[in-house]
């Protein structure tokens, strides 16, 4: 009943907004039917191009906007993620951006805004402040660049830090679940007496580490507000309080929490090493869940329970959050005008709005928008992981803050220190290559 | 002169098409990039011309250096490694009999292959836990040896050079074995009265003859190792912490990844002068031995 | 045994060697090992193909617990991989035809007549070894779109020509040097002119380094990513390196459908090779006939 009557209110809203857009294209003296008919030429850029349900609900969303809108001619490029950065940054270089484009959320939308590439999609949140009122706080954080304009709307919750545990190794060795750092580093010490890998991580393309375990340990020891001052230069990273973060990490890789040679195998891999019980734990984002669901048998998936990562005592941060932020979105060409941006806007709420995030949330991934999935067909270790975001307060990701290169110098410095480098010089390090972004 | 006229219209007239695809797809584009060199450019929007500050700031990055050492690494082992066994197996297999023809195959698979793939495999020869290499070992009782092979910076860029070498070895068997076959038999058959065989006709009448052939692969090597990059990013990315990084990655990185487009501009240029100043070199020495 | 003892030479060599047969056995048996180690990849390749993910990762080496032949079918109709074959293949042949004939075209007039210019040009030619593609990309971009040229089929053809025109030119330039310049003058007696002594003598005698520089550009246009992802937009021109990352998201990897994928596209490279191997051979026959 209740989803008959979004469905409702949605064609409605899509009905106004597209005789508004009609309207509008009508200022000259042309006649309204001639409007109407005319056709415009949209291109859409996006990476949802593999076979897996998310990539296949977006793509399911656009094909319905196509059906719905003959008299726009749309083109529509599934690009594979592997070369969709490189793809979108050569075209931006030649400012050849397509109509509508998937943006992630952190330094590439950033680049693009401050190249001059983008324009708000802010007349969607006017209107349909429902759709806006309804996103999770801070979904808009990353794509506020101005105050009180929006650049897109997000159509992801990039949920990085879940504790995923085999409940079932824990049980066998009597280890209880950690819900501080003291009890986190007792099971590491017990289960590697039982010649056990405390931690599986698949750390070979460097983001890993510091976005799922590093995003929440450090916001555990130094807060969060601490962190934003230090992103925009108001504290350094050479602090001592984040020295001690890094350290934290240090004490995790000195007392071999995560198997050898972490940095030499991949994300999968090690979701595959963890899954086949030789792992106790495995701090990931949602995205293993969709990984676990199309290759790991039901079995293998029963003892797995997810949690937050532990508390750490004496930290400056709170407990039971989760580090996550909007994970890329839709936005829109500064290049795009007249009938053609109505249309393109109209579009990146087809994908975007109400609808289009339950479709993608039943994909089993996860969103920034609030809704009920009680009742969806959805797998029950992600509906799991789904309610511990919601209760979860949510802490920034770092790479979503820091700039590229800054990133980039944090993932590095991580892989550093578990080939022993010093915590000191990496957060030297960290902080020059932000400093350096952020004099430009 | 009419015959000089013809051969010189012949010579235009052959020259000029490739030169012409050649000049707009190549060397306008190069030159465009090197240009962008000067430039401190995100990539994105406006750009500032800083005259030789990405070639300074270049030359003050350990990282920088890190990528060259590893990039000799690579064409020292291309050189030492594929150049010879190539040959070798050129020599060996140049005999058109079956089973040549088997082996001649299955040298040159691994070129056939996608790079995704041979990283792969690799990936799982070297793979910490259940890695080939690594039960090999155990095996054999040197658990002394044991390590992460990709992930251990004394020796992943020796690890990761060797699938690099192996991959590369087929092109150059087709090379050599192309050119072999060229020795015309007279040659052969003076070298036999001679009593020349062995080494004595390898040095003296086999190596000789495809002396420019032998120049051109060790240009292949230089070249090809400077701009390595597929297997790499397959296998490590760089990593971890830079410590497989190459020229080529690094640029990579820094074009598309972080934003710094001028810069990574600089750095392609650098590997141009870089593997022309090495070339040069080769040319000197080899010019002498030959 | 001396590596050159098996050549052609050897079969008449009249010295008796009693160690040479257990030595040429021996010889073989480590050829044969390294052709093992060689072909390894591509069973894997192919094993890996009829597996399931799960498969896959609990048995990275052994074989199909189950042999899934949906792979191979669901990546080509997942990737559009029979339309991209398509395309691959015109771009490919396409740039190979320009590659092979401009190239030895000019290795002729570079390799056989002394002009000023000659050394400057293949001061330039070498260039174009050197150069690594990636920071073309955005200079190429720029310049084809200015032109219109991006989104056809030339805005790969032309790139893949002009970088692998430097190896054809310098291999067959190194190759033509060891022809003997009398098979040329006696055919510029007979009355042709320099294209007929190029037709008819030089091309079919270059056949050898001709099918070898097919075999190499053949495999680096067929595999070539980086191109085919920025200069092409239509769906209905992409070639096949972008079917094959189709499987593949950052956070994990679809490996039942990449490697079904990547075993549909390897198999196009193993018989080109198998056949311009073979070519290699003939003109062996070929020039040993008429040196």
């Amino acid at each position: 009943m209740k989803k008959r009557l979004t469905l409702v209110i949605t064609l409605i809203a899509l009905i106004s907004l597209l005789t508004a857009a009609c309207s509008s294209g009508n200022q000259t003296n042309e006649s309204h039917e001639g409007g109407s008919n005319e056709k415009v030429k949209l291109t859409i850029w996006h990476n949802f191009a593999g076979d897996d349900l998310r990539a296949k609900a977006v793509r399911g969303l656009i094909d319905e906007y196509k059906k719905a809108n003959p008299n726009v001619e749309l083109d529509a490029q599934a690009i594979p993620v592997d070369g969709y950065r490189q793809r979108l940054s050569t075209v931006a270089a030649g400012n050849e951006m397509p109509d509508v484009f998937f943006v992630y959320a952190g330094s590439q939308s950033q680049e693009f805004y401050d190249a001059g590439l983008l324009q708000p999609i802010t007349p969607l949140a006017e209107e349909y402040p429902e759709w806006k009122g309804n996103f999770m706080d801070g979904a808009f954080d990353r794509f506020e660049f101005e105050e009180g304009q929006i650049y897109s709307a997000p159509i992801g919750l990039s949920a990085t830090s879940f504790l995923y545990y085999n409940k079932d190794l824990f049980e066998k060795h009597g280890v209880k679940v950690p819900t501080t750092w003291t009890e986190l580093m007792a099971a590491v010490k017990t289960f590697n007496d039982n010649g056990i890998t405390p931690i599986a991580l698949g750390n070979k393309a460097p983001w890993v580490a510091q976005s799922t375990i590093l995003g929440s340990l450090a916001d555990r020891v130094t807060g969060t507000d601490w962190f934003l001052k230090a992103v925009k230069g108001e504290a350094s990273f050479t602090d001592p309080v984040f020295v001690d973060a890094l350290g934290k990490f240090k004490e995790l890789v000195d007392n071999k929490a995560f198997q050898e040679g972490a940095n030499s195998i991949d994300n999968t891999q090690a979701e595959q090493y963890f899954i086949q019980g030789n792992a106790a734990m495995m701090v990931s984002g949602a995205w293993t869940l969709t990984n676990l669901a199309a290759s790991a048998t039901p079995e293998q998936v029963a003892p797995i329970e997810v949690t937050t990562m532990p508390a750490i005592e004496g930290g400056a941060g709170e407990a039971g959050t989760i580090s996550g932020g909007a994970g890329g979105g839709f936005a829109l060409s500064k290049k795009t005008e007249g009938a053609a941006k109505d249309a393109a806007l109209d579009l990146i709420y087809s994908i975007s709005g109400p609808d289009g995030q339950k479709a993608i949330a039943e994909s089993n991934s996860m969103v920034m928008y609030k809704m009920d999935l009680a009742s969806s067909n959805v797998s029950p270790l992600y509906l799991k992981a789904f309610n511990v975001a919601m209760e979860a307060g949510i802490t920034p990701v770092y790479d979503a803050y820091l700039s590229a290169e800054a990133g980039e110098s944090i993932n590095n410095g991580l892989q550093e220190i578990m080939m022993g480098g010093k915590p000191e010089d990496v957060a030297k390090k960290l902080q020059d290559a932000q400093a350096r972004s952020t004099q430009k | 002169m009419p015959t000089y006229l013809r051969s010189r219209s012949f010579v235009a007239l052959a020259l000029l098409p490739a030169m012409l695809i050649f000049i707009v797809f190549a060397i306008v584009p190069i030159i465009w990039s090197a240009y962008y060199g000067f430039f401190d450019w995100s990539g994105l929007g406006s750009l500032k011309f800083i005259g030789l500050d990405n070639y300074e700031m270049m030359l003050q990055d350990p990282i920088f250096w890190r990528a060259l050492k590893n990039n000799l690494i690579l064409v020292a082992s291309a050189i030492i490694g594929q150049v010879p066994i190539a040959l070798l197996l050129a020599l060996l297999l140049l005999k058109n009999s079956m089973f040549n023809r088997v082996i001649r195959s299955a040298v040159f698979m691994p070129m056939v292959l996608s790079t995704v793939v041979v990283g792969l495999i690799w990936g799982y020869i070297y793979q910490p836990q259940i890695g080939l290499l690594n039960t090999v070992l155990e095996m054999l009782g040197l658990d002394s040896w044991i390590r992460a092979w990709l992930s251990d910076p004394k020796v992943n860029m020796y690890a990761v050079s060797i699938p690099i070498n192996w991959a590369n070895i087929g092109p150059y068997l087709v090379i050599f074995i192309a050119a072999l076959q060229n020795i015309s038999s007279e040659v052969n058959d003076a070298a036999k009265i001679d009593g020349a065989v062995g080494f004595r006709k390898l040095f003296y009448v086999t190596l000789p003859n495809i002396w420019d052939t032998v120049i051109v692969t060790i240009i292949l090597c230089i070249s090809g190792s400077l701009k390595a990059f597929d297997h790499v990013i397959v296998m490590t990315g760089g990593g971890p912490a830079q410590s497989t990084e190459l020229l080529a990655t690094y640029m990579y990185n820094n074009s598309f990844t972080v934003y710094r487009y001028g810069y990574g501009s600089a750095v392609s240029t650098m590997i141009i002068l870089i593997s022309a100043l090495l070339i040069g070199l080769n040319y000197i020495i080899t010019k002498r031995r030959g | 045994m001396l590596p050159t003892t098996n050549t052609r030479a050897a079969a008449a060599d009249p010295r008796p060697q009693p160690w040479k047969k257990p030595l040429g056995l021996l010889l073989k048996l480590a050829l044969f090992l390294y052709a093992a180690f060689t072909l390894y990849p591509l069973y894997w390749l192919i094993i890996s193909a009829f597996k399931s993910n799960q498969d896959f990762f609990n048995r990275p080496f052994g074989l199909p617990a189950g042999w899934q032949f949906s792979n191979i079918s669901r990546a080509w109709e997942l990737g559009d991989m029979g339309r991209a074959m398509m395309n691959s293949t015109i771009v490919t042949i396409a740039s190979v035809v320009l590659t092979v004939v401009l190239g030895t075209l000019a290795a002729y007039a570079l390799s056989r007549f002394a002009f000023r210019a000659s050394g400057l040009v293949k001061g330039l030619f070498l260039l174009g070894m050197l150069i690594p593609i990636h920071s073309t990309l955005v200079p190429l971009f720029i310049f084809m779109n200015k032109i219109g040229m991006l989104d056809t089929y030339w805005s790969l053809i032309l790139p893949y020509t002009a970088f692998e025109l430097s190896i054809a030119i310098f291999l067959n330039i190194a190759y033509m040097q060891s022809i003997p310049r009398e098979v040329e003058e006696a055919a510029m007696i007979d009355g042709n002119g320099w294209w007929g002594v190029f037709g008819r003598i030089i091309f079919p005698l270059c056949l050898p380094v001709i099918a070898t520089v097919t075999i190499l550009a053949f495999l680096r246009f067929w595999n070539d990513f980086s191109f085919a992802l920025v200069f092409i937009n239509s769906q209905a021109l992409k070639t096949l390196p972008l079917s094959l990352s189709l499987f593949s998201d950052g956070f994990g990897t679809d490996y039942a459908l990449t490697m079904g994928a990547m075993f549909i596209a390897v198999i196009p490279t193993i018989v080109i090779y198998l056949i311009f191997q073979e070519q290699i051979m003939k003109g062996m026959v070929a020039g040993s006939v008429k040196g």
